[in-house]
């Protein structure tokens, strides 16, 4: 589904992501861990087509297309949600008011009709109700004034009503208490563990992969995999850190 | 016909206006080949074609038309000299919503018009502009003590230009509100002196420029406070696309003796192009020493991170920029009171908006 090969890209001119590659096939859940400054938010931004994140070599096609010839919003509409580390507050720009827009700018794309208004808050209702988000704080400005917690569920929300092919999250267990963790890491379940969906999860911490059971774990440090595994590796990297992986 | 004295652009209060076009526009001659306008809010209307009122697509209800009791000195609405529309409210006396709509079709025209509430009196008056030449406006404004003005300006020509001026003074314990959408013409110009002589009176002038291609859009606003416990809010949004220019300045003046004033002005700029120009002026002049004013300007670009945000949900980057566009004038347009009105004009910015 995601195949990445020898990825190069700069920030500011910095070489952050030094020859990655990756393969994400249908109907897997891969994890990234890795140091502060590795670079994984930097991999998210680059497939997501952030301005500023310039791609220096190498390629990375989401179903046989390239997504990086892509704008942005198209890459959406081909099945790709990142999950931000950092969601935005849009003051003024209500949640149902932007997610229909792009809800309906997607299926636009895709050739499909678009949703009514209240077709589109049965869908909304129902993904925030899951996410124990009610509906009044999706009827408020984007991420504004809401706790950290509760910008992560609101991702959660967003990717449930938009219902993508391939979920890139980063960090979405940071900032969660214990129940919204479990709460979250339901909802990553239920969305996007399908057959025929991947997803990649960028955490640093066991605890949301002991509900989201990867496939795949990899290690992302200077801007490369340095290692790949099954689940046994996150609980090896818990016991004894990245130092271990020079050896 | 004589040559026109206008203002130069070397004097300060006129820096930023474009008055070119007003010249050629004066010596024009109207097409009269108006489209009829339907009036929009179901009340008494009145509609005036190239400054000239129209009885057949008028109904009046509290409104007076013919000479009208108002004279300024300013350089553009001392042409206004013409029959034009009094509205006058005794005592404690209620006016439904009423609708001016001003057509112009070519050419120049210049209507005067005053509104005088007496003690208690309510008024709340929507005013349209459309069709291309130039509509020049005064407005002569009196309230009584307590008397409530609420007013809406769309400014939505396709072409030529939009000449506003206020004149108001407001009374002890009076209430001005007037909020404008200056999104059409060429060019506008927004301008009002307001004072505020009785105690604690209130005023307010804000609204929304929208100006793309090579228009140029400005407001001008003095509030001047001359009695104790005035309050006035001056809140105002710019947007410049293309080339164009939006300018605000406002002013608030503290005459000796206005204590406990409380004056705020917020202008916001929003450049949506590299070439385009926003000028911003905020200015206070205070003779009194227990004052409260407040004032704060900023011009910006539309944020890149909110953008990308907007992307990254699959929205296009038109509308992801008309989104936050529309977020930007909203809550300059949100202090219409009256929700139809206040709709009226939010979908016009929308169309605005949505219209590259
Ligand atoms: N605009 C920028 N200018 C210069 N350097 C940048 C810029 N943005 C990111 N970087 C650098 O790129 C490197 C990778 O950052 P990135 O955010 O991808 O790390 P990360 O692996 O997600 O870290 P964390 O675990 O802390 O979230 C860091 O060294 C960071 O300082
Ligand atoms: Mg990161």
């Amino acid at each position: 589904m995601l195949k990445i090969n020898n990825l190069h890209a700069t920030v500011a001119d910095k070489p952050i992501l030094k020859g990655l590659t990756l393969t994400l096939n249908p109907g897997e859940i891969h994890a990234v861990m890795g140091p502060n400054g590795a670079g994984k938010s930097t991999l998210s931004y680059v497939l997501g087509g952030r301005p500023g994140y310039e791609v220096t070599d190498g390629t990375a096609t989401l179903d046989g297309q390239d997504l990086l010839a892509l704008a942005p919003h198209e890459r959406a509409a081909l099945g790709l949600f990142l999950g931000f580390q950092y969601p935005v507050e849009i003051p003024g720009v209500s949640n149902v008011q932007f997610l229909r827009e792009a809800l309906n700018a997607q299926r636009k794309a895709r050739g499909e009709a678009a949703l009514s208004a209240g077709d589109f808050l049965r869908v909304a209702r129902t993904q925030a109700g899951a996410m124990g988000v009610d509906m009044d704080m999706l009827k408020r400005p984007v991420n504004v004034g809401f706790s950290g917690g509760e910008k992560k569920r609101n991702e959660m929300v967003q990717m449930g009503i938009i219902d993508p092919k391939l979920a890139i999250l980063d960090e979405t267990d940071s900032g969660l208490d214990i129940d919204a963790l479990r709460v979250v890491g339901d909802g990553i379940n239920r969305i996007m563990r399908k057959p025929d969906k991947a997803v990649l999860l960028i955490t640093h911490y066991q605890r949301l992969l002991d509900y989201v059971k990867p496939d795949f774990v990899h290690v992302l440090a200077d801007g490369r995999i340095v290692r790949s595994g099954g689940a046994e590796l996150a609980l090896e990297l818990e016991r004894e850190g990245y130092g271990a992986l020079a050896a | 016909m004589s040559a026109l004295a206008l203002p130069s652009p070397r004097e300060e209060a006129w820096r930023w206006s474009a008055l070119a076009a007003l010249p050629a526009l004066a010596e024009a001659t109207p097409r009269a080949d108006a489209l009829p306008v339907a009036p929009a809010f179901g009340g008494p209307h009145l509609t005036f074609i190239d400054g000239v009122y129209r009885p057949e697509r008028s109904n009046p209800g509290p409104v007076a038309v013919g000479a009208v009791d108002a004279a300024s000195a300013h350089p553009l609405a001392r042409l206004a000299t013409a029959p034009g529309w009094t509205l006058a409210l005794g005592d404690d006396h209620a006016a439904g919503l009423v609708e001016i709509i001003h057509v112009s079709t070519g050419g120049a025209n210049h209507v005067p018009a005053r509104i005088a509430l007496a003690a208690g009196a309510q008024a709340r008056i929507v005013e349209t502009f459309v069709g291309d030449g130039w509509a020049n406006r005064l407005t002569a404004i009196a309230l009584g003590k307590g008397a409530r003005l609420m007013r809406a300006l769309r400014l939505t020509q396709a072409s030529g230009f939009t000449s506003l001026r206020d004149e108001a003074e407001i009374g002890e314990g009076a209430s001005l509100v007037t909020v404008a959408l200056g999104a059409g013409g060429a060019g506008s110009r927004i301008d009002a002196a307001l004072t505020l002589t009785g105690t604690a009176a209130y005023a307010e002038m804000g609204g929304a420029l929208l100006a793309r291609g090579e228009q140029r859009h400005e407001a001008a606003v003095v509030v001047r406070h001359e009695a104790e416990k005035g309050v006035s809010r001056q809140i105002w949004r710019a947007v410049a696309d293309d080339t164009a220019s939006a300018s605000l300045a406002a002013r608030v003046e503290v005459a000796e003796g206005a204590q406990k004033t409380d004056g705020e002005q917020s202008l916001r700029g929003l450049l949506l192009k590299r070439a385009a120009t926003v000028n911003l002026k905020p200015e206070l002049e205070i003779f009194a020493d227990d004052v409260k004013c407040a004032h704060g300007a900023t011009v910006g670009e539309l944020d890149a991170q909110a953008l990308f945000y907007l992307a990254s949900r699959g929205v296009p980057p038109a509308a992801a920029r008309a989104l936050l566009t529309h977020a930007f004038v909203a809550d300059a347009l949100d202090r219409i009171g009256e929700e139809a009105v206040r709709d009226a004009f939010i979908a016009d910015a929308d169309a605005w908006l949505e219209a590259h």
